[in-house]
């Protein structure tokens, strides 16, 4: 079965959490549930803002060194987007299960492995941030992620939006950004050998693909796959109809 | 072998000289260690082990997450707690084993010994209290949690614990496995260590000498049909062993009152009779 | 953590008075499961199952290692549940819980220890190579009865799941690709279902099928039966709790038989709609890698 190459998203999926969401594009579907704030253990208590707790669960097999990898960086980016001081001595618990993942069917993949996996990181973000909303925990701005691989093709470089696992083991190197709703640029990790100048290029790719706003094409969400370097679906746009269609859905008595 | 039809029904006698409704001998005493509130110990066959309560006493530092996350918490200020430990001592079966203290299948042995004697008990009397019980095994040799949960309940009678009657349990197994849906199977009772990992079996704990069953835990695969034959077999021999541990009990308040150490009749006033 | 919230006094005996009227909270009869979804995943061994509001995802993996040092013909069968806060606050990572633990051995107890799957298959080269197969259970809602639907969810993966072909030939083992050839399905002996029931009254006389979470949290016993659709017990499990008459519970048992086969037939039916869904072309249809559109 392809992958889909639209996003998809449903928030408010588990009765139990504070707020949930879940979101599946390009072979990626994480479910994030986020329960918060909630009373933090002592070890973990601030004294002027809220803890952010982040647990990425994979499909198969116990998290490991990779898996903490990702806890810190998502960590990091989210305590930026939350407003923590509003809540000291509180926790904010994340927990995204990812349920698929797209499988390199060329390589026999072993369960446990430390290296890194940066493909992943979009998906994990996207799932927090739609939680983060569906459980109305107060937010400085949301966010937007992209993943470009760098691909020598021929002898000239090439920019790959969104690449597959194959892709992403040919690559010279990957890299992942996200940037804030106001244009700010939240979370760049790279990995592999890269000039400044490519990575420029990766910086306008990844902006022009997280940045772009609906009004600039007519239609909004509709894959436009015509051209090499396209600009991919627009994520900001799909963020907001994803909480209008929710938003609607809830005032339906009204 | 007890699984050699042949010889079974040759003379219908086990591989230790039993018919299928004899127990094994069985052996208990009660107040073993002075300085406990309540002690006992138990041999079922060769099975051994020795029973330890404290309580209700002061309850210990309260864990967040004992009795959260649904099921077990219920009225956990409102009724004493009955906390069980377990530990099988690495000489008690035939190879030296060390079983580590969170292991599965202990907690598992832990939270069943606790909720069949929670039924029984009248823990509503100690609210805010726990019921300490420490069980240790000496030697295995089959019923393994049917010894643990008889041991339990005479150590709690030697506490002084109120409770509605006697839990005792014990085994029963099936002459036939699972593949021969044999008719003539007979089931049998109390099995030994051998008899339990060659036949199917199950564990079954009785209030006293109803037919109410606390406990029941079959592990093996049996034939639904032959549920029923080891059901009745197995509370049956919990009627017998119901019989043998309230006259260890008697007797031993007999003893105790003959050496002077109670006065006859002394605590019937202090009783609370609901 | 903090606690979950418990049932008030007021709820309590709302429910119990509504069971002694014949009635349930949601209106089910005494006998009747909710609504049982089941879904498999793009990939193979993928199965997500829905009982009412309790969501329970198990994911299979297989992967070739070293057999134990006492079982060289046997491969490595394992399951892991592990509750993590997305089921509850209550729950912590790495801090199993009462509930967790004896979730854990009711499923082994089934799936493994019945022998459900024939693990000498999975022997590759005797003492040296064997298939580990591996099943994560993720629970992403709990609103009662995890016990059947994590039953449910482990059996349904395994038999959809499909480990790579192997092949040996003068002393080498070749493990192929999905891509060079289809992998090939587990061998499957029978398979066992749980069915849970839950006691409530003085004296257990009133017996629930599939309790929800307010349900479960009011229940004075339980029993979880284990079966298979030719009528064997894999295990049975009542841990205490109230004692019930011994009669009540032969009846459970044989309840439970039927409901076992009424799984038993959806199950089927389900793996036979996704076989037919996958014949559509064959693998090299789904490598979306190459095709871009």
């Amino acid at each position: 079965m392809p992958a889909t190459r639209e996003p998809e998203a449903d928030l408010s999926v588990l009765p139990k959490a504070d707020g949930s969401a879940r979101y599946s594009y390009a072979g990626y579907t994480v479910t994030g549930s986020v329960n918060g704030p909630i009373e933090a253990q002592r070890r973990d208590e601030h004294a002027y803002e809220a803890h952010v707790d982040v647990i990425v669960r994979p499909a198969a097999g116990v998290g490991g060194t990779r898996e903490r990898h990702l806890e810190t960086t998502l960590q990091s980016s989210l305590t930026q987007l939350i407003l923590v001081k509003n809540f000291p001595r509180s926790l904010i618990q994340i927990v995204l299960q990812v349920e698929s993942a797209p499988e390199n069917d060329y390589v026999n993949t072993k369960l446990v492995q430390a290296s890194l996996n940066f493909a992943i990181i979009p998906a994990l973000l996207q799932t927090a941030v739609l939680a983060l909303l569906s459980a109305a925990v107060p937010m400085r701005a949301t966010a937007t992620s992209a993943i470009v691989a760098v691909v020598s093709q021929d002898g000239a470089s090439e920019l790959v939006a969104d690449p597959s696992p194959r892709e992403v083991e040919a690559a010279q190197s990957v890299h992942v950004l996200a940037f804030t709703s106001q244009d700010e640029l939240l979370l760049a990790e790279s990995e592999g050998d890269f000039t400044v100048k490519e990575w420029d290029d990766v910086y306008d790719t990844a902006k022009r693909i997280c940045c772009q706003s609906g009004a600039t094409k007519g239609e909004s969400i509709e894959m436009v796959l015509d051209e090499k370097g396209d600009n991919g679906p627009d994520m900001r746009q799909f963020l907001r109809s994803t909480l209008e269609t929710k938003v609607v859905a809830d005032l339906y008595w009204k | 072998m007890p699984l050699d039809t042949s010889a079974y029904s040759l003379a219908l006698l086990r591989v230790d000289g039993r018919r299928w409704n004899e127990l094994r001998r069985i052996h208990a005493q009660i107040r073993t260690q002075a300085a406990a509130d309540g002690s006992s110990y138990l041999e079922m066959g060769h099975t051994k082990v020795m029973c330890v309560v404290t309580g209700p006493s002061e309850p210990g530092p309260r864990r967040g997450t004992a009795g959260g996350g649904g099921g077990g918490g219920g009225g956990a200020g409102g009724a004493a707690e009955v906390a069980v430990s377990v530990v099988v001592a690495g000489f008690s079966s035939v190879d030296r084993k060390r079983r580590g203290r969170g292991d599965k299948r202990t907690l598992e042995l832990q939270s069943t010994i606790s909720n069949a004697l929670g039924s029984s008990l009248h823990t509503h009397l100690y609210p805010h209290s726990t019921i300490s019980i420490s069980l240790h095994v000496l030697s295995q040799d089959g019923s393994l949690l049917a010894a643990l949960i008889n041991a339990a309940t005479l150590a709690c009678v030697d506490a002084g614990i109120p409770m509605t009657d006697y839990v005792v349990a014990c085994t029963a197994g099936s002459t036939s496995t699972y593949a021969a849906n044999d008719e003539n199977a007979d089931p049998l009772l109390d099995l030994n260590n051998q008899e339990e990992q060659e036949l199917p079996g199950l564990t079954v704990a009785t209030l006293g000498e109803s037919d109410r069953v606390a406990v029941l835990v079959c592990e093996s695969r049996v034939q639904v049909s032959r549920l029923e034959g080891m059901l009745v077999v197995g509370v049956d021999g919990c009627k017998q062993i119901r019989e043998i541990l309230d006259k260890v009990v008697r007797d031993k308040g007999r003893q105790m009152i003959q050496e002077g150490t109670v006065e006859k009749g002394m605590g019937l006033e202090d009783m609370d009779l609901d | 953590m903090p606690r979950e919230a418990e049932p008030s006094l007021n709820e309590r005996q709302f429910v119990l008075q509504a069971l002694t009227e014949n009635l349930r909270l949601d209106g089910r009869e005494f006998d009747k499961y909710r609504p049982l979804e089941l879904t498999f995943g793009d990939e193979y061994g993928v199965a997500d199952v829905t009982l009412g509001k309790t969501r329970v995802l198990a994911k299979t993996s297989a992967e070739v290692t070293v057999p134990y040092v006492d079982r060289p013909l046997d491969g490595i069968f394992t399951i892991a549940t592990e509750l993590s806060p997305m089921t509850s606050p209550a729950f912590e990572l790495n801090r199993p819980t009462e509930t967790e633990v004896l979730l854990s051995r009711l499923i082994e107890k089934t799936v493994r220890r019945s022998g459900a799957m024939d693990t000498e298959s999975l022997c590759l080269v005797a003492g040296q190579k064997c298939w580990s197969v591996r099943v994560d259970v993720h629970v992403l809602s709990h609103d009662g009865n995890l016990t059947d639907a994590a039953c449910f969810a482990v059996v349904a993966a395994l038999r959809h799941f499909r480990k790579p072909d192997t092949s040996m030939e003068g002393g080498v083992l070749t493990v192929y690709t999905p891509a060079e050839r289809e992998p090939v399905p587990l061998s499957w002996l029978h398979s066992p279902f749980c069915v849970t029931w839950s006691f409530y009254g003085e004296e257990g006389e009133i017996a629930l099928l599939d309790a929800s979470w307010s349900e479960e949290q009011i229940r004075v016993g339980s029993c979880t039966i284990s079966l298979n659709r030719h009528g064997e017990i894999c295990q049975i499990a009542k841990l205490g709790g109230t004692p019930v008459e011994a009669v009540a519970l032969l009846q459970c048992t044989n309840v439970a038989l039927t409901k076992v086969k009424e799984f038993s037939t959806f199950l089927d039916k389900k793996l036979a709609e996704d076989a037919k869904r996958r014949d559509k072309g064959g693998l090299m249809a789904e490598l979306s890698a190459e095709n871009d559109r």
